[in-house]
């Protein structure tokens, strides 16, 4: 009775196996596509590179709970392991996409205990082979791991093994997959310099550059380049005009520009409507975490306020030209960014190195990103010419403004270092502290209860202002 | 070969009796008598046997023995329980042999007061069943259950439709469009024609049920189509329904501010360019006339305030007066219109007989540019190729089309998600029906606000959801009378339809500013086949045995295809040919097959005690290992179930007072099969990168060991009738208990998936339902009659076990999340609330005073908080049903109507929510009574008069851990929207559900043939006035308490969210024969 009833059963739309380059593009694309959204609603507000004027609730840290860099985390922990085991049972083994899914793995998971703390890592993954309730680690087990995968990443890459397909990232070249790990390496070491003597690890990556490259100009930066059309635009293209203009610049991000002359401030922002309605453009942003009515009346109003920058939104819906394709990236991780790690490595003495320079070509490469030439004099400020006294409020500014919407990389620097020095909201709801943190999901709390309250024993409070092991 | 003729008179009066089945016994020969109740049959036979039967008379059997006419005299039934029941498989059964409860809808409560869903119409009539109608109005779908939710899978609750015997399909299609397409297309079952349905009797039970197997947990509802069989020659009926459908209820809105921020309002670009003016709420300046620069106000071009993007500008806005216009939304809906006609052609002689009938359904909805075209064609034709041989085939062709079905969800696309939440109370309703910016028609839309919303008739006109469905029910079926008590029959039936859905999008929509069209092509196929035998033998004068031994194959087909344009590059022209960019498609195909064997008995001993057992064995494709995959396999499954029925009044000797009391019981167990391709984990494609494809794997983990469902009932029940059935009485108590269920248990995704198919859940399920039938006035001599019927229903669902290691499951989730939680009902709501003082020591809330235990706890900002652990907010489910109906006819007169009572269980309102923030409703008038208070310098209105501020009632903790009264003052818009948190707190948007419904009203009069004569061509001819869902009492503010929401295609009861309006309509209803 039951005849010709598997062939019945058996699933005719999709296939059960797929090759590593078919997982690839996802993998990369919705972690950039995560970065942007979550840097856009979040990253940008907290650390005041733009504030809100409406709908202010972040602004004033009264923060519930924020999934997105949670869940992207985990479906494409899931993926890499897929594409990992894939190449590794390949014929020859596939070393390439083996590293790559080290690469993005370790990537994925320091961005998300960067934002909540300790997390499931070593248990994560094994719902097929059972494991439903994983442990959490410590924070420290999960940067333990994640810098050796690195490590393990960078012997794994090579031009000389198979051709990489998929690559949406860096078109199939293992060099610059080999760079991003390393570069990426320096990153970690950096967050957890704190707690840990990281000088020798950092000292050996830089003495071999030939075992261990690094980026070496912005054409070699992890930045994935967003399609012109739909439906991989830059996301914030496809928002409507009333939710982004929600979002203006920060008077902090203002202030400091226009204190240093900088013309970046051209990139990141328009001239308020009324100023340029008045033939007389002129840029002007609002304090952080003010309270609804003043956030709306601020300055007179939003035709007094700068929206955001032309690369970050096309009004109209239109098609961005190849500059703004250029701006407007999903950032992994950057060239200028790389060179304040080895500027602040080099002033504290953990790599031998010329400070200053490596700060120089920071700022040098940040312009160029934004394809603004330096002005001659911009260095040369009294705030900005390189001081080994100030070194570290220079390079902490510095990159925070090249940092600009790029995720959650200029939040997590602050909280390292305390730099730019930065005021809570004015009318903020959270006793004047800038959140630290992200609190865990709600789901944990239903499905995995034991293991999350272990880690709050741990860690402290499930709260915004819980520090994670690095900063503490 | 003989003729018989002869006539059929009623005992009681003589009256000549028509229609009347008269059938040769033990062939299919049959016929029915004519207006005179006259007949004439042939039969080869020798010695037949005739056997008359008509309801309300008692059956009659006659042996012929050489006669050529005959005069019969019925006896009237004095019990009325010689009234045949259409059973499982479409066996028909005296009711009084049924160990089960059924229960019967006949046309006239179809037709005459209609629904466009034919589900809708089971609303308060059956004692047991709960309706739920979507949020979408015209057509849409309805979700029926019947004595309660049983499975955790929530879209696995409802009923079995059944026509003529065989299953159709009730599914309802991919609902849910992705992008902010969320539409209802309708389920199955409700395209069904009521003009052409005989009768719905709806089988409770799991012991009614039992012989469909795995798909009878829920119970079934089996629709007898007409047919020619009791038709004499050839006869013409016509039936024409027209009714008006209005709004039956808008929120209460606020009407003495309009749009705008903190008294402030004017338009410069509807983006933020003017003062306020990218504002979408009512937090703007009084409504008082003065003049403010509007969106509509005429500009120093000649233009309209809005016509942002004219050639040239539209130059400097002239202000107009700031006025409410308290009818905006209410002027928006139009008076919707259903026109519903039908004519059938019948014919019958001793050879065959057919209904050929054509139904025209034309209705326009309350929302402008919605609509619903139906032609639905029916031939019902039964033939005698010989004696013993029939063959019978009734098929239906349906023809629906709509050339726009409303948007819903929460969202843009849903006109009451910008009504009820974010529309301007000054806003002229006429001022936007002129929707395209002079110059730029298909181009660009002109409204109030350009920030977020579209013009609702842009919307509604531009934006359209169609759908073109073409569907085939079929069926043929041919008997064969092996002996006098043996037939079998052999019989298949098609249920295909094949539908297109095209959503347009036009250039400048919010979501699309480049339109879109999308193109979905939805194919449904489910064929059965049978073959039975069946047994109908009297043994000897006390036994006699009804059998039935049976197979049957059933497959179902699904394929669906999704072709989306996201970007269109000539605007105007909706065809995938115009996609901009690479359009994204996505298909699924499905097939299943279940094998099934069966088999039933009934034996009955002097019609008074009867015994029932069937059995049933299926084999499903759905929980059969495909090829290559390891596990174990359980694909078989058998289903027993066994009933008895005993009319006691016939037994022993009752007082005078009681006319009949019969005592039921049963005892069935049912399961249940999943969804095919459970077994497989594969890699679906994602959106492509440009030309790159990419691919994700399925977050579900399959199990290889699955089981089927198994679901176990008992039902007992009684039938007590009084004072000559003048009152009657029937009680049924139920209880199952359902295992095994198939569930998706949620994971952590730290485990890299969102969940596993698995075995779990014991879920009790129990309840009663009372059916009360009284008559106060029965005078036949004066032709007066009147009826009162009652419905109760109470039922109780609750969740045993789960199973290992977890203790909740959630069901769904919309604002509120439904949970099944091991001890508690299902059906329960979760969700967070105000945190409060407690009377615990160890609470960080704690008061020993005691005093301020139970308060609110108010943050120092002002601001209520919340309390972190989600509680449990009530139950979706009624605490129990009522219906009452009222009959009254009068000679050719009749009135009847019909209250639909709901007591008890929870809605969550989301319009109450948003609508609050956005300072649209009748409560956000409270802070700001006397207007705003502007002062920047005091942004704790600590000199702010009465009335412009708001203090949220309850405590705040003091520095030194005591407790105070709140007094920290806030404004009318933080509170309005403080009062939810955010959206994050429930607790102030849950509403007690109960309400009564005047359910519907029909005012009739049928013309005497008499009074018409004897040589008129038109006979039967009635006129009713009729009306539905005329009045609402119920303490739920602003909304019907029976709207629901939807997501994905389920239909998620007891959450509201921005539902279209439901409709009180009213019409008249011409029916005659010709």
């Amino acid at each position: 009775c039951d005849k010709d009833f598997e062939q019945i059963n058996t699933n005719p739309n999709v296939p059960n196996a797929v090759t590593p380059n078919l997982l690839l593009p996802n993998i990369i694309r919705s972690g950039a596509n995560e970065l942007v959204g979550t840097g856009w609603s979040i990253g940008n507000i907290v650390i005041q590179h733009t504030a809100k004027i409406q709908f202010v609730n972040e602004d004033r840290y009264l923060w519930g709970n924020i999934n997105g860099i949670w869940n992207t985390t985990y479906g494409n922990l899931r993926e890499l392991e897929n594409m990992y085991t894939i190449a590794s049972n390949s014929v020859p083994v596939q070393r390439n996409y083996q590293g790559i899914a080290l690469v993005m793995k370790s990537w994925y998971i320091a961005l998300a205990t960067d934002c909540y703390g300790d997390l499931p890592y070593s248990e994560a993954i094994l719902g097929k082979t059972g494991v439903t309730s994983p442990k959490y680690d410590t924070q420290e087990e999960i940067y333990n791991k994640l810098l050796a995968d690195l490590e393990t990443a960078n012997g794994l890459l090579s031009p000389s093994n198979e051709a990489i397909q998929g690559d949406i990232l860096f078109n199939g070249n293992a060099l610059r997959w080999k760079k991003m790990a390393n570069s990426l390496r320096l990153r970690y070491l950096m967050r957890i310099s704190k707690k840990k003597d990281v000088k020798a690890a950092m000292q050996a990556i830089l003495s071999n550059p030939t075992a261990n490259p690094i980026f070496e100009s912005n054409a070699d930066q992890a930045a994935l380049k967003y399609l012109p059309t739909v439906p991989n635009q830059f996301p914030t293209y496809t928002y409507r005009v009333g939710s982004i203009d929600e979002f203006r610049l920060s008077k902090t991000m203002e202030d400091r520009l226009k204190a240093y002359n900088d013309p970046r401030i051209t990139v990141f922002a328009r001239p308020t409507v009324a100023s340029a309605a008045a033939g007389n453009p002129t840029y002007a942003g609002i304090p952080n975490g003010l309270d609804d009515v003043s956030a709306l009346v601020y300055n007179g109003g939003a035709q007094n306020l700068s929206r955001i920058g032309t690369a970050y939104y096309i009004d109209g819906f239109g098609t961005p030209s190849d500059r703004e394709l250029g701006i407007a990236q999903g950032m992994f991780m950057s060239y200028a960014e790389l060179q304040f790690i080895l500027a602040e490595a080099a002033q504290k003495g953990l790599i031998t190195g010329d400070a200053k320079a490596y700060y120089e070509k920071g700022v040098k490469a940040s312009f160029d990103y934004y394809g603004l030439t330096l002005p001659s004099n911009y260095l040369t400020q009294p705030a900005l010419a390189y001081d080994p006294a100030k070194a570290l409020e220079q390079i902490g500014t510095q990159k925070w403004i090249a940092l600009f919407f790029s995720g959650l990389e200029a939040w997590f620097d602050w909280r390292r270092t305390g730099y730019p020095a930065l005021q809570p909201g004015v009318s903020n709801l959270n006793n004047n502290r800038i959140p630290v943190r992200f609190i865990y999901p709600t789901s944990e709390y239903s499905l995995n209860k034991a293991s999350v309250e272990a880690a709050i024993q741990r860690q402290g409070p499930d709260n915004i202002n819980t520090k994670v092991w690095w900063e503490k | 070969q003989s003729t018989i003729s002869g006539s059929v008179k009623s005992q009681g009066n003589g009256e000549a009796l028509p229609g009347v089945t008269v059938v040769v016994k033990g062939t299919t020969v049959g016929t029915t008598t004519d207006g005179d109740g006259r007949f004439s049959i042939t039969t080869s036979r020798a010695n037949p046997v005739l056997s008359f039967s008509f309801i309300g008379f008692e059956p009659q059997e006659i042996a012929i023995e050489n006669q050529s006419t005959l005069d019969v005299l019925l006896a009237p039934s004095t019990t009325q329980l010689s009234e045949i029941v259409v059973t499982a498989l479409g066996i028909a059964k005296q009711e009084r042999t049924l160990g089960y409860v059924t229960q019967k809808i006949d046309n006239a409560n179809l037709t005459t007061a209609r629904e466009t869903n034919l589900v809708s119409q089971l609303a308060g009539k059956i004692a047991g069943v709960t309706v739920v109608n979507s949020p979408s109005g015209i057509g849409g779908s309805a979700r029926v259950t019947i004595r309660g939710e049983r499975s955790l899978n929530i879209n696995a609750n409802q009923p079995l439709f059944v026509i003529d015997g065989m299953p159709i399909n009730n599914n309802v299609v991919g609902a849910s469009g992705r992008n902010n397409q969320e539409a209802d297309y309708g389920n199955g079952a409700g395209f069904v024609n009521p003009d052409d349905i005989e009768t719905m009797t709806v089988l409770k039970g799991p012991s009614a049920s039992a012989l469909y197997g795995s798909r009878a947990a829920n119970g079934v509802i089996v629709i007898t189509t007409k047919s020619g069989k009791n038709a004499k020659g050839i006869g013409v009926s016509v039936n024409s329904n027209t009714t008006f459908d209005q709004v039956l209820r808008l929120p209460d809105y606020q009407n003495r501010y309009g749009q705008g921020l903190n008294g402030e309002f004017a338009f410069v670009n509807g983006s933020g360019g003017g003062l306020r003016d990218g504002v979408d709420e009512n937090w703007g300046p009084l409504l008082d006339g003065r003049l403010i620069a509007q969106f509509d106000s005429p500009t120093s071009n000649g233009f309209r305030g809005g016509d942002t993007r004219v050639a040239g500008g539209a130059g400097t806005i002239t202000p107009t007066p700031f006025n409410a216009y308290p009818n905006n939304i209410r002027d928006f809906f139009e008076v919707g219109r259903t026109l519903s006609n039908n004519v059938a052609v019948t014919g019958n002689n001793d050879k065959g007989d057919f209904r050929l009938s054509y139904t025209n359904l034309n209705q326009t909805g309350i929302v402008p540019n919605t609509d619903l075209q139906r032609n639905s064609f029916n031939l019902n034709a039964g033939y005698n190729l010989t004696e013993r041989l029939n063959v019978r085939s009734n098929v239906s062709y349906i023809k629906n089309t709509s050339g726009n079905r409303p948007s819903l969800s929460y969202g843009t696309e849903n006109i009451m998600y910008l009504f009820n939440c974010w529309f301007g109370r000054q806003i002229d309703m006429a001022s936007l029906r002129n929707y395209w910016q002079p110059g730029l028609e298909g181009i660009q839309q002109f409204n109030y606000n350009y920030n977020y919303h579209d013009n609702p008739y842009f919307n509604v006109y531009e934006n359209t959801n169609a759908q073109d469905m073409d569907r085939i029910i079929g069926n043929i079926t041919l008997s064969y009378q092996l002996t006098d008590w043996l037939k079998v029959q052999a019989r298949s039936q098609m249920d295909f339809q094949s539908e297109i859905r095209e959503r347009q999008r036009a250039f400048s929509t919010q979501r699309f500013p480049f339109g879109s069209f999308r193109r979905e092509n939805v194919n449904t196929l489910e064929r059965n086949t049978d073959l039975l035998l069946l047994a109908d033998k009297t043994i000897n004068p006390d036994f006699s045995l009804n059998a039935t031994l049976g197979g049957n194959q059933r497959s179902n087909k699904y394929d669906y295809i999704d072709v989306f344009a996201p970007q269109l590059t000539v605007p105007g022209v909706y065809s995938l040919n115009n996609s901009r960019v690479p359009v994204e498609y996505s298909q699924n195909k499905s097939e299943r097959r279940v094998n099934s064997i069966f088999g039933s008995a009934q034996l009955t001993y002097r019609n008074y005690l009867s015994l029932e057992v069937t059995g049933r064995n299926d084999w499903s494709s759905t929980l059969t290992l495909p090829n290559g995959v390891v596990g174990s396999a359980d694909n078989s499954y058998f289903y027993p179930s066994a009933s008895l029925s005993a009319v006691i009044s016939d037994i022993i000797k009752l007082p005078s007072a009681i006319s009949f009391l019969k005592l039921r019981a049963g005892w069935a167990q049912v399961g249940n099969d999943t969804d095919p391709y459970q077994f497989s984990q594969p890699f679906s494609p994602l959106t492509p990168w440009g030309t790159t494809p990419t691919f994700g794997e399925s977050t579900r983990i399959p199990n290889f060991s699955l089981k089927p469902e198994i679901s176990t009932s008992q039902e007992f029940g009684l039938d007590l009738r009084f004072f000559q059935n003048r009152l009657g009485l029937d009680v049924t108590y139920y209880r199952s208990n359902s295992r095994n269920q198939i569930i998706f248990l949620p994971l952590t995704n730290t485990t890299g998936y969102s969940s596993i198919v698995t075995n779990a859940g014991s879920i009790f399920n129990n309840g009663v339902e009372v059916m009360l039938n009284l008559t106060p006035i029965r005078r036949d001599d004066l032709g007066l009659r009147w009826d009162v019927n009652v419905n109760f229903s109470s039922n109780r669902s609750k969740v045993l076990e789960l199973t290992d290691g977890i203790s909740t499951y959630q069901l769904a989730s919309r604002y509120v999340s439904v949970e099944a939680r091991v001890g508690e009902r299902m059906g329960d709501m979760y969700g967070n609330i105000y945190q409060r003082v407690s009377a615990d020591p160890t609470s960080p809330y704690y008061d020993p005073t005691g005093r301020y235990v139970g308060q609110v706890v108010v943050s120092g900002n002002g601001r209520p908080e919340r309390d972190p652990t989600p509680q449990k907010l009530g139950n979706y489910n009624p605490d129990w049903l009522a219906g009452i109906s009222s009959s009254v006819s009068y000679k050719g007169f009749n009135l009847n109507f019909l209250f639909d009572h709901r007591q008890g269980g929870k809605i969550y309102s989301h319009t109450y929510v948003v609508g609050r923030e956005g300072g649209q409703l009748i409560e956000t008038l409270e802070g700001r009574e006397n207007g705003y208070y502007n002062n920047p310098s005091d942004p704790t209105f600590l000199n702010a008069p009465a009335g412009t501020y708001y203090v949220v009632p309850g405590v705040v903790k003091t520095s030194d851990g005591q407790f105070a009264e709140n007094t920290r003052r806030i404004s009318a818009r933080e509170w309005h929207s403080a009062f939810t948190l955010g959206r994050s707190v429930i607790e102030g948007a849950m509403f007690d559900a109960t309400f009564t419904k005047l359910r519907e009203i029909r005012m009739g009069y049928t013309v005497p043939n008499k009074v018409l004569g004897p040589k008129s061509p038109v006979r039967n001819i009635n006129l009713s006035l009729v009306g539905r869902n005329l009045f609402l009492w119920t303490k739920v503010p602003h909304i019907d308490p029976e709207s629901s929401s939807m997501s994905g295609g389920t239909i998620i009861p007891g959450s509201e969210s921005v539902a279209i309006p439901s409709t009180r309509s009213y019409g008249v209803n011409l029916s005659f024969n010709l």
